[in-house]
């Protein structure tokens, strides 16, 4: 087996290394150098378009045709995406394997599993006038240039908001990039534009001028932590500095005349250049590596490292990592690389393999961990084994040592081979993977339509495995052959009694694929009305769908349905779906009140419901700004009202207050005051206020009002009036249905205590014996208290009030002879 | 794993002010906030305006007002999601104007609380300005007004509820328990009262189901979805079984503050003139979020349990305010005047340190003295007085034909509407509906003393099932005993006030020995209920013959058996009874038990669904105080209520001929 340091180059004082994962990728007729290759992060797909600006040789009428080419990274053809919509000003991946297809005139298409299957949005804010003429991608969206320098941000793909940026200054744009919001201080994107010598940084709100002087730029690239940046002026020199654009770090001159096609970061510490067949790996210092290729190569940068694409080959490079560097590098003696050895000498039954574990005895434990860690960096499964062997055989002179690593390790890899393996073309390195994380990559899986791997990688890492049986679901009800109920009956037999498995996604696709009785069916093991709802009235299955939604009990939902049933529904008939459901009906209810009354007055008419229908009425001359207007409707109410005798009192109400309103019409033009808006009471009240005492009894006698209420209503009235006299006089015509007591309150607290004691006899028979004494003290006449007292022979009373007079004033001594006949205890 | 942490209220608000402040963040630079008015008072309970600010916020306007200004580029909504008419005043008058208005383009952000409905984004894409906004969810649910309180804050909730029969509360009382439940793990047992309350309990197996079947089901949301250790019981009571407890007047101090000058969300407005002299409190909080609009003549004061006078005060029954406030009065004089013997330096700097707590106790003492004086002057009142009593006599089973006279001269006198019809409704809920003559006869005449319009108020009362005739089928009670096996269409007092013992007549307000005290003598029904969960010992000592003083010292709890021992008393309470209990997979159960372990005190969530009163509250916390050696009492609603209240949801304001005066909606 070749040394593993064979393809390690140096760089300053750093080791790269070239790793070759596929050979023969593309066949020798594809002429790379005229198509545009992306590829998408984490070893993901690669799409080929043809690159329009160029010129291709004629092949007859089939090969012209203009298309996107999906490959795997080994070169396999995952899909061929028919394409006739426009020149592509854009071509990129997201995150999760999205093919983004932008056109010149603003048009996105989010290719969202490999499949071919799209969602489609526009850019809008003058896209289709000016036309975009490049796009920059990044892990979840893209930021799309317009010729006239207008930049266009999508930050999401699920709910895709374009937003323009702030407007940069006019001028050519030499070279742009961008640095995902993740990276940056104000969590949004943020893009360079290289345009005259300088550099123009771009976000949300502003645009600035950096304030170079060294351009213009021929490239510009952003490390993947956001942190530098690498510069490639039209001179052929590269300039490395921080994002922040405070500090130069590094610069290196090419020496080369030709522009290169593209400048990418490899990882965090080095840059590449690549021109037609030559690719420069330069680090600080102006060390550089060179690597030459047969023909035109093409960069995709990953996280850790850059993979290069030719015709023949799939390469990686990358910074040798710093345990691999320990373990392999040439005069090492590293206890892991010593270890490593003693493996090779006990498969040669040497006893020196021995020798070395006891040389390394005092730091076996590192060496142990060092050889698992660089076994996981390994892209050669003969080195893999080789360490996994030189570490457990290292484990197993040790005492103690926590196997996990170990044993995840292992685990890893399993995972990890079989997903380089070239027919699945994934050549995830050990960070990738990590970064990508399992689930991710059974995603990626499904996508590619692996699902037996999928579910075997799931099993073995004790992952979900519902996606993969919802996709596979998926699939089978688009294409499968099969009748309806065997298709359902087979995809219900297989799923039954998994977690967490989405019968809406499979009956969406059943839907979308027309057949409607299959996703009905489907919709029927769904157990969340949320993801019901949506799909049964896509499926114009309405009925089922309000109930659905009235099960789930989210008003939300429920209300949703109704909107799009009141829409979509004759009036009539949307009443009937409601009418047998309360809780639609009352929610309906509830808002037609506020923006409806007509829709009220429909539901309540045909349901009749009499006595709603009347109030709706009510409620409407409420609003009536005059009282002609309002009796009106008052009269509307009423004949709803007619002839039902369960309504008698309703009915007579309304014919009262219409009464009332004509009553008080008249009243306000022949009093000059407004009566308008009065309860009768307080009309009445008014009434004897202003002194209309007859129109005030004949109120009383119109509508009834029972002589307790009269007698309050003309009391209280006549004492805020202060008409003593009147109070007086007609205290004397009649006897009290109300007793006098509140005869003397009233007058008391508006302040006639002479009036009011007058009160306090008339009430007397009515009150406890002893209540009038302080009844009389409130009025402030004390001898008449005393004379109270005296009458119930309280003598403490008459003594207190005695002291209160003052002993020897005319008051005191009157109660003192009041006092004077009681017995003293 | 992520440790596992018991239950606090405060990590809930620690997570709602985190969850707004990264919402803000979000949004660049500085902004425009412009508030649904229901939602200031909430906010402003977690973070204060200064803070706001220090996230970028320029101004503060009000949804409803329609008035915010173009001054800013950013321009950040918060409303709740649940309501269309939010979605279309953000729309029409607000985003549509300023677009208008403004030459500068705008970004708009909105934040849908607490979640983003499928209405409010279609009336927003009808609007054709969805595509002009970024949204998000605020996912505030529960706010905890109260270590031991925690209410949604929804307003309406009563008149949703029970009015317009709206599920919506109810949802979103599920949603929010559901939360708990994923945090904390499944209430091992829910227990309840209620048709709505049936419901939630409903929604959350529904819930959990749809949970197991959603995407998510790697290993710690199993954990969510096994029996809590930490949990005891969740026992949900559905306002509908109790009216009558609102309805009555409260005498406890909060509740009195609550009944006269009105408490939201936690703070009083109180005139000026009342507390006029006392300064402003801290100058930090001084300009919160809410206080901006209110009239110079009203000041805003804040009755939560920071203040330690009030914490003390609140829960106590009015009728020793007067002398507690005397007593602490007095204290603090001494403490005060203790500085005269102070001898050494030491000795001053102590007291000089202490100095602010002094002052700050003076200023809430002075506040309080203010307070009380207010109320005093409110029951002192022959109305007040008259009311009472006519409660108290319904309460106790009185014929209710002899309270007329009484309430007739209420009206005549032109008592408060709401008062009236409080006294009303009690009767009609106490006795069953009020005899159909004598129903006519009080329609009549409130309908002269008030205005014609309260013929949709009483409409709504009687939709509301508040007040209604002993002849209408709505009002039929169950049939007693024998034949109880249909579940209650109304709610027995009549009976239930001898099985629960609802009157006491022996109470002390000094040292109180049942929740009888918070309506000097009447124990609340719904908490009686909880009582017959949680004190089955207790209730059972009182109810048969016991009195209850002997029984006070001992109230254990049989742990979690439901109703049992008190179905029979149940049945007799309006609407369905459940008793469930939730159970995990055994493996998950023991690995939980041995995360959190167990012998800690457990917690029992008691949530009103409809609303609940402070007398209430002060029950529970009354239990809660008994029970404290052995669990923790939680008490949710989905908002603070009280007998005003209720009617307002009722009372149409407009009246008849005078329209211009009233505005248009």
């Amino acid at each position: 087996m070749a040394n593993p340091t064979a393809d390690w180059e140096k760089v300053g004082d750093k080791f790269y290394r070239k790793i070759q994962l596929y050979t023969a990728v593309f066949d020798q007729d594809l002429e790379l150098e005229n198509y545009i290759v992306t590829g998408c992060s984490y070893g993901g797909a690669i799409a080929l378009h043809r690159d329009e600006t160029k010129l291709h040789s004629f092949r007859g009428s089939q090969a012209s045709k203009s298309s996107i080419d999906l490959y795997s990274c080994a070169g396999k053809l995952i899909r061929r995406i028919n394409w006739d919509k426009g020149s592509i000003k854009g071509l990129g991946w997201s995150d999760d394997e999205k093919l983004l297809v932008v056109t010149a005139d603003g048009t996105v298409r989010c290719y969202y599993d490999l499949q071919g299957d799209f969602t489609q949005f526009s850019l809008g804010h003058g896209a289709e006038e000016y036309g975009v003429t490049a796009c920059r991608f990044y892990g979840t969206g893209f930021v799309a240039l317009l010729s006239n320098n207008h930049l266009i941000s999508v930050s999401r793909y699920d709910e895709p908001r374009p937003k323009l940026l702030a407007t940069p200054t006019e001028g050519e744009v030499h070279s742009w990039t961008l640095i995902p919001p993740a990276y940056t201080l104000s969590r949004s994107v943020e893009v360079l534009l290289s345009i005259g010598q300088t550099i123009y940084v771009v976000d949300a709100s502003e645009s600035e001028d950096r304030m170079l002087d060294i351009g213009p730029f021929t490239h510009i690239s952003v490390s993947p932590n956001g942190k530098f940046v690498a510069l490639y002026t039209e001179t052929g020199k590269a300039y490395v500095i921080t994002s922040d654009f405070q500090n130069r770090l590094s610069e290196y001159d090419s020496k080369s005349r030709i522009t290169p096609k593209d400048v990418q970061w490899c990882g965090n510490d080095a840059v590449v250049i690549a021109w037609e067949d030559e690719v420069h790996v330069i680090g600080p210092k102006n060390a550089a590596a060179k690597y030459f290729y047969d023909g035109r190569v093409h960069l995709i940068a990953d996280h850790d490292g850059v993979r290069l694409i030719t015709n023949d080959v799939c390469d990686f490079i990358q910074k040798v990592p710093d345990v691999t560097d320990e373990v392999f590098r040439f005069g090492t003696e590293s206890p892991a690389s010593i270890l490593l050895d003693a493996v090779e000498q006990l498969e040669n039954q040497s006893p020196k393999a021995d020798d070395n574990i006891q040389l390394i005895r005092p730091n076996l434990v590192e060496a142990v961990d060092t050889c698992v860690k660089a076994a996981g960096l390994e892209f050669s499964i003969h080195w893999q084994k080789q360490l996994l062997k030189a570490a457990s055989f290292g484990k197993s002179v040790l005492d103690i040592y926590n196997s996990d690593e170990f044993v995840d390790m292992c685990e890893t890899l399993r995972v990890l081979n079989a997903v380089r393996f070239y027919e699945i073309g994934l050549p995830l390195s050990y960070e990738q993977f990590l970064r990508l994380t399992p689930e991710k990559l059974i995603r990626r899986l499904i996508n590619r339509r692996e699902y037996l791997l999928a579910l075997r990688i799931s099993s073995y890492l004790r992952l979900p495995t519902d996606r993969i049986y919802v996709h596979w679901a998926s699939q089978k009800v688009r294409v499968g052959s099969e009748d309806e109920d065997t298709i359902c009956r087979l995809i219900v037999e297989k799923l039954a009694g998994k977690r967490g498995i989405s019968f809406e996604e499979i009956a969406r696709a059943a839907y979308d694929e027309g057949r409607g009785r299959l996703a009905t069916e489907l919709l029927n093991h769904e157990p969340r009305a949320g993801k019901q709802v949506p799909l049964l009235l896509n499926m114009e299955e309405d009925e089922i769908a309000l109930d659905k939604a009235i099960e789930s009990g989210d008003s939300d939902l429920i209300f949703f349905v109704l909107l799009h049933l009141k829409k979509k529904l004759p009036l009539a008939s949307f009443f009937r779906v409601i009418n047998s459901r309360p809780v639609a009906t009352s929610l309906i209810e509830a808002t037609a009140q506020a923006d409806d009354t007509e829709l009220l007055k429909d539901l309540y008419y045909q349901d009749d419901r009499r006595t709603d229908g009347a109030n709706v009425f009510v409620r409407e001359a409420l609003k009536q700004p005059d009282s002609k207007t309002a009796s009106d409707k008052l009269t509307l109410a009423a004949k709803l009202l007619a002839d039902s005798k369960e309504t008698s009192f309703e009915l007579k109400s309304l014919q009262e207050a219409t009464t009332l309103l004509k009553m008080q019409e008249a009243f306000d033009r022949d009093l000059t005051e407004t009566f308008t808006g009065l309860s009768v009471n307080e009309t009445i009240f008014k009434l004897i206020k202003l002194g209309y005492a007859s129109r005030a009894k004949k109120m009383q006698s119109e509508f009834k009002v029972p002589e307790r209420t009269a007698w309050w209503l003309r009391l209280r009235a006549l004492v805020s009036k202060r008409d003593w006299n009147e109070l007086e006089e007609w205290s004397k015509l009649r006897k009290s249905p109300i007793g006098w007591e509140p005869f003397f309150t009233l007058i008391l607290s508006a302040g006639n205590p002479k009036l009011a004691s007058i009160f306090i006899p008339k009430a007397a028979p009515t009150l406890q014996p002893g209540e009038t004494i302080a009844m009389y003290e409130k009025c402030g006449m004390r001898v008449k208290a005393a004379e109270e007292a005296v009458k119930i022979k309280d003598v403490e009373t008459v003594d207190r009030l005695r002291n209160l007079a003052g002993v020897g004033t005319v008051e005191g001594r009157e109660i003192e002879r009041l006092g004077a006949g009681l017995k003293r205890p | 794993m992520v440790p596992h942490v018991g239950f606090d209220t405060d990590q809930i608000k620690d997570k709602a002010r985190k969850d707004l402040l990264y919402l803000l963040e979000g949004v660049r630079g500085k902004k425009n906030l412009v508030l649904e008015r229901g939602l200031a008072g909430p906010i402003n309970l977690f973070v204060k305006f200064s803070t706001l600010q220090e996230y970028g916020v320029d101004k503060l306007f009000f949804l409803e007002n329609g008035n915010a200004d173009v001054s800013q580029r950013n321009v950040v909504f918060i409303a709740r999601g649940e309501s269309a008419r939010h979605a279309q005043s953000i729309a029409a008058d607000n985003i549509k104007r300023m677009q208008r208005e403004s030459q500068t383009g705008h970004e708009f952000s909105i934040f849908w609380v607490p979640r983003k409905t499928l209405v409010s984004e279609k009336i927003l894409e009808e609007a054709g300005v969805l595509g002009d906004t970024t949204t998000s969810e605020f996912p505030l649910y529960f706010l905890p007004l109260e270590k031991d309180l925690l209410s949604l804050e929804l307003e309406d909730s009563f008149a949703d509820l029970y009015l317009r029969r709206d599920p919506t509360p109810t949802f979103l009382l599920a949603r929010a328990l559901m939360l708990i439940q994923q945090k904390h793990g499944l209430f091992p047992r829910i227990s309840g009262k209620g048709d709505n309350a049936k419901r939630v309990a409903g929604l959350l197996a529904r819930m959990r189901q749809e949970l197991i079947a959603g995407e998510d089901t790697n290993e710690t949301s199993k954990l969510g979805l096994t029996p809590s250790t930490t949990i005891e019981s969740l026992i949900v009571i559905d306002r509908e079984v109790d009216y009558a407890t609102p309805l009555l007047t409260q005498l406890t101090y909060e509740g009195l503050v609550d009944e006269v000058v009105g408490i939201q969300n936690n703070q009083a407005d109180v005139d000026s003139s009342i507390v006029g002299t006392v300064p402003q409190p801290a100058p930090g909080s001084s300009k919160t979020v809410g206080a901006a609009p209110v009239e110079t003549k009203k000041q805003r004061i804040t009755l939560d349990s920071s203040d330690k006078l009030y914490d003390q005060l609140r829960d106590t029954n009015f009728a020793i305010i007067k002398s507690l406030l005397n007593k602490v009065a007095r204290r603090l004089q001494n403490d005060f005047d203790s500085r005269h013997s102070t001898k050494t330096t030491a000795e001053l700097r102590e007291f000089v340190n202490k100095l602010p707590g002094y002052q700050a106790e003076q200023r809430s003492l002075k506040i309080h003295i203010a307070l009380a004086e207010e109320i005093f002057k409110h029951t002192r009142t022959d109305q007040f007085s008259r009311l009472l009593e006519v409660q108290q006599n319904l309460a106790a089973g009185a014929d209710p034909s002899s309270q007329h006279e009484a309430i007739e001269e209420l009206i005549s006198r032109d008592a408060p509407l709401t008062e009236v019809l409080r006294v009303l409704c009690l009767e009609s809920c106490i006795s069953g509906g009020i005899k159909h003559a004598h129903l006519e006869h009080f329609k009549k005449i409130i309908l002269q003393a008030y205005g014609y319009q309260h013929l949709l108020t009483l409409a709504a009362l009687e939709k509301l099932q508040l007040l209604l005739s002993r002849s209408s089928p709505m009002a039929a009670m169950i049939p007693m005993s024998g034949a109880g096996t249909v579940a209650g269409a109304k709610t027995n007092y009549t009976y239930l006030r001898k099985a629960l013992r609802l009157i006491v007549d022996e109470v002390n307000e000094h040292d109180p020995n049942d929740i009888a005290y918070v309506y000097s003598g009447y124990a609340p029904l719904s908490v009686r209920l909880v009582q017959s969960i949680l004190q089955k010992q207790y209730l059972t000592s009182i109810t048969r013959g016991g009195n209850a003083n002997n029984a006070a010292g001992v109230p254990t709890g049989g742990a979690s058996q439901g109703w049992r021992g008190f179905e029979e008393a149940v049945k007799h309470a309006r609407g369905a009874t459940f008793d469930e209990v939730q159970k995990g997979e055994d493996r998950a159960v023991k690995a939980r038990a041995l995360l959190t372990g167990s012998g800690e005190k457990k917690i029992v969530f008691v949530v009103f669904l409809g609303g609940i009163t402070f007398t209430e509250i002060a029950a529970l916390r009354f239990i809660a105080k008994q029970e404290e050696a052995r669990k923790r009492i939680i008490i949710c609603t989905t908002s603070i209520i009280s007998g005003n209240r209720m009617m307002d949801a009722a009372i149409e304001k407009g009246s008849l001929g005078k329209a211009i005066a009233q505005p248009v909606e």
